[in-house]
């Protein structure tokens, strides 16, 4: 098994949400998606984000406008539409219970561990 | 030192070490395959190029006097490279996206190392058409260059005399429009090279998929041309007047040929379709290598030639103009897709005339089937009475229905149902509709076929009845007429022709009543007798299921020969019952003359519906007595007074032609000329002859220039004196002496 196709994997899955609240906070231009990604150590390509960008702004859950610039070519600032920001609120209340999910689970996996070591000490103990 | 370029990048005018530009190209060529399939494709790359364009502003900004290799690298680094693409939520966004983006993403896993797992099927691409992307269907199906396809329609089309275009249209209609996705699946494809071109780079883009050198093709196209020209200039004897271009039906075939081509291939514009029209591997060490070349090639042209490089500059500033025109349009509205290219300007325009004219004709075949589907069935509604002299027994009536229904109304209806649903957009999954009707026309196809077995077998036997018809003898001429009776018939007048109207039958029957039918399939023979006397026989004919059957018709057949005086009276019809059905019954009445007497024709002979006997007699269960004299009949014409010779019919009146008016041209080959006659009687005005003098004294009559010949099947040729045989129909052709 290769880690790195999970791991992959694993951010791929989050990958659309945290673009999303990135872009609920207020318009932004993509390069600042990726500067904020990488502050939060989530690291992402431009080849990458341009694609997921259209796709979801032909998915009518963002929307953009054309802001001009003195210095350079005009930008494209994304902002989030209605459907995308319900769409948002179900990503986020997913996200939620997995998160909660995956917290008991793995406490669940060390609690399990501790309960029957401290059984084992009980055991020793009573002994 | 390195070369430095300015390149209009976005809008901006960038200065671009030559290899770093070249980097970019690579880069930029990458991403464009890696994106192929991507909806939006072109706005993901406009973005990209825009945020790299961004970049390189910034470090000019900074105080770079140019865009170096480093800066390109790191920039390619940061933004990543195809191949590092993360897949990021394909496909999951509900009901947005739909099937478009998830068969991309997939198809976009980079340089086709993944093939598509789409079910094959038999369609029409929707996007890559020049007509109808019948031909773009049909290849991808068997996984051949539509190119390809589109030669082979060409030459089926110009070869099997039309039948491309059938097969075609049929395609058209038939196959269902989808989106196939044009994925290089194939490694090699024929393309027009736009690189390196005198006309439209026909030649060049063949060479280059052959592998072989460019001036070959354009020699073996232009071949014929030189030859045509050189040739012509020698010989001027040979060809007509003027140069020839093309020398003979090759140098024709060839030119079509290069045409076809021009249309049918498309231009290979992007590195990785350069690389597909040389059959090489299209990924970015070859790109590179390929966008070198190009560059090489480039450098090269400008020493040679000045025009060339213009050329070269001019094709760079279309697809970087291209590129901003992207752009534009992406400020304005959001881009939409551009479809592939597939062909030239030209070719375009000539694609959509074609298309054009294709709608036109198959709508107008189509209408005109209409038609004649909707004319039928209203004969057939209008024929209905008539139907019971036909149709003999339940079963044929039966047969009859079932064929006017399941053969002729089913694709009425459904071409109807059809036009119906086209118009309207009606998207149905299900297809039993077509096998529905289909079924039901092919059981209309097989009672149509039982239906004209079962008629023709009806008509299969024929029996003559032999009656003598007991005259007196007439002292010198007998003059032969025909009177109308008096008939009850239906008051409707679509398909009479009046009794007096001699020259009018469109049906075979001259009238109907409820219980008979009124024809006048009958023809007058005149034949010399072998003794002094005149004889008249008639022969009625009829066919039927079985010889007794036939026979039995004949029988009932009613035709009275009345005589008054010297004059025998036909009856201008017969009729038949409703019982014995129309089996094609005739008349024949034979009237031997015999020598040195005198018959005239009454023109009201001429309403009798002519017959070939000869055709007859070879039909089977001819069990007449049939007198052999009887063969050698004179032809006649109405209203002329003939005397029985020993050579047969002569006209007695005037044996000079009387000439009306006309034009004669002599000269030292002869006496040539066209005359109109006035022949008494004869209400043709059309009568006229063409003469030859070519002996010494005698002009021979060659043809009569008659429109319509009276009804004698027969031909005669007479020999004159001179010993030359004429033809003539008239059966008083004789050689007449000019002074």
């Amino acid at each position: 098994m290769n880690i790195e196709n999970t791991q992959s994997q694993m951010r791929k899955g989050v990958l659309e949400f945290c673009i999303l609240s990135i872009i609920k906070r207020g318009e932004v231009y993509p390069s600042d998606i990726i500067d904020e990604m990488k502050h939060a150590n989530l690291h992402i390509l431009e080849g990458t984000l341009y694609p997921l960008l259209t796709r979801l702004k032909n998915a009518d859950l963002l929307t953009y406008r054309w802001v001009e610039s003195s210095s350079g070519p005009p930008r494209k600032y994304f902002l989030l539409t209605e459907k995308g920001a319900r769409f948002y609120d179900e990503l986020s209340a997913t996200w939620n219970e997995l998160a909660n999910a995956v917290t008991t689970l793995t406490s669940a996996n060390g609690q399990a561990q501790s309960e029957s070591m401290t059984n084992t000490d009980t055991n020793n103990f009573n002994q | 030192m390195k070369k430095v370029i300015n390149i209009n990048f976005q809008g901006r005018v960038i200065p671009i070490e030559e290899t770093a530009f070249e980097t970019l190209k690579q880069y930029s060529d990458s991403l464009r395959v890696y994106f192929a399939n991507e909806e939006g494709r072109d706005e993901i790359i406009n973005d990209i190029e825009n945020r790299i364009a961004e970049l390189f502003e910034d470090k000019i900004k900074k105080g770079a006097t140019c865009i170096t290799d480093e800066d390109v690298d790191a920039i390619i680094t940061s933004m990543g490279r195809p191949a590092d693409f993360d897949e990021a939520g394909a496909g999951e966004f509900g009901a947005g996206a739909g099937a478009s983006s998830k068969a991309g993403s997939q198809a976009s896993y980079a340089s086709a190392e993944e093939t598509v797992k789409e079910p094959r099927r038999l369609s029409r691409s929707s996007n890559d058409k020049i007509l109808g992307g019948v031909a773009a269907g049909l290849a991808h199906y068997l996984r051949i260059d539509p190119a390809v396809m589109r030669i082979l329609f060409a030459v089926v089309t110009f070869g099997g005399f039309g039948a491309g275009i059938l097969i075609y249209i049929i395609l058209w209609i038939v196959l269902p429009a989808a989106e196939l996705d044009t994925t290089r699946v194939l490694r090699k494809r024929l393309y027009r090279n736009p690189d390196d071109k005198v006309i439209a780079g026909v030649a060049s883009g063949i060479a280059a998929y052959f592998n072989i050198e460019v001036w070959i093709p354009r020699l073996v196209f232009a071949l014929p041309f030189i030859l045509g020209i050189v040739s012509s200039a020698f010989d001027r004897h040979w060809w007509g007047p003027g140069p020839v271009i093309f020398s003979g039906g090759f140098g024709g075939t060839l030119f079509v040929a290069y045409i076809i081509f021009w249309i049918v291939l498309p231009l290979a514009n992007t590195a990785a379709e350069k690389l597909e029209m040389r059959g090489e591997k299209v990924d970015l060490e070859s790109i590179k290598n390929t966008v070198r070349e190009e560059l090489s090639s480039v450098k090269g042209k400008a020493e040679k030639a000045g025009s060339e490089f213009k050329e070269k500059a001019q094709a760079w500033g279309q697809e970087v103009s291209g590129v901003a025109k992207e752009r534009g349009k992406a400020f304005v509205a959001e881009a939409a897709p551009l479809a592939r290219k597939t062909g030239s300007g030209l070719g375009h325009a000539i694609g959509v005339l074609f298309k054009a004219f294709f709608l036109f004709i198959a709508g107008i075949i189509v209408f005109a089937l209409f038609m004649a589907l909707i004319g039928v069935l209203i004969a057939m509604v209008g024929a209905f009475p008539f139907t019971s002299f036909f149709l003999e027994g339940t079963w044929q009536n039966f047969l009859a229905w079932g064929t006017i229904i399941l053969f002729i109304a089913v694709p009425v209806i459904a071409f109807a149902v059809w036009l119906i649903r086209r118009l309207m957009r009606v998207k149905s999954q299900k297809s039993y509709l077509g096998y529905v009707f289909g079924s039901l026309w092919t059981l209309g196809w097989v009672c149509a076929i039982l239906f004209v077995a079962s008629i023709s077998r009806d008509f299969k036997n024929q029996t003559p009845v032999t009656e003598d018809i007991s005259i007196v003898q007439p002292s010198s001429t007998l003059k032969i007429k025909a009177q109308s009776e008096k008939v009850r018939y239906y008051d409707r007048s679509w398909w009479w022709n009046d009794d007096d109207n001699d020259n009018n039958r469109d049906a075979f029957f001259l009238n109907a009543n409820e219980d008979s039918m009124f024809l006048n399939t009958i023809r007058v023979k005149v034949v010399k007798s072998d003794d002094s006397l005149f004889h008249v026989h008639t022969i009625k004919m009829s066919r039927g299921h079985n010889p007794a059957k036939a026979e039995e018709k004949a029988r009932n057949i009613n035709f009275s020969v009345k005589q008054q005086d010297s004059t025998l009276i036909l009856p201008k019809g017969f009729t038949i019952s409703r019982n014995d059905k129309y089996r094609a019954q005739r008349v024949l009445l034979i009237v031997e003359v015999p020598n040195g007497k005198k018959v005239v024709l009454d023109k009201s002979l001429n309403s009798y519906d002519w017959f070939d006997v000869n055709y007859n007699r070879r039909g089977i269960g001819w069990t007449v007595e049939w007198n052999d004299n009887w063969d050698r009949d004179y032809s006649w014409d109405t209203n002329v007074e003939y005397q029985m010779t020993e050579d047969g019919l002569k006209r007695t009146d005037n044996k000079d032609v009387k000439i009306k008016s006309g034009k004669i041209k002599i000269d030292e080959s002869g006496v040539e000329g066209e005359f109109k006659t006035e022949d008494d009687g004869n209400e043709n005005k059309n009568d006229g002859y063409r003469y030859k003098k070519s002996g010494a004294d005698t002009i021979k009559v060659i043809t009569p220039v008659k429109p319509e010949a009276p009804k004698t099947p027969e031909k005669k040729t007479k020999t004159t004196e001179a010993g030359a045989a004429t033809e003539s129909l008239f059966p008083f052709t004789k050689v007449i002496d000019v002074i």
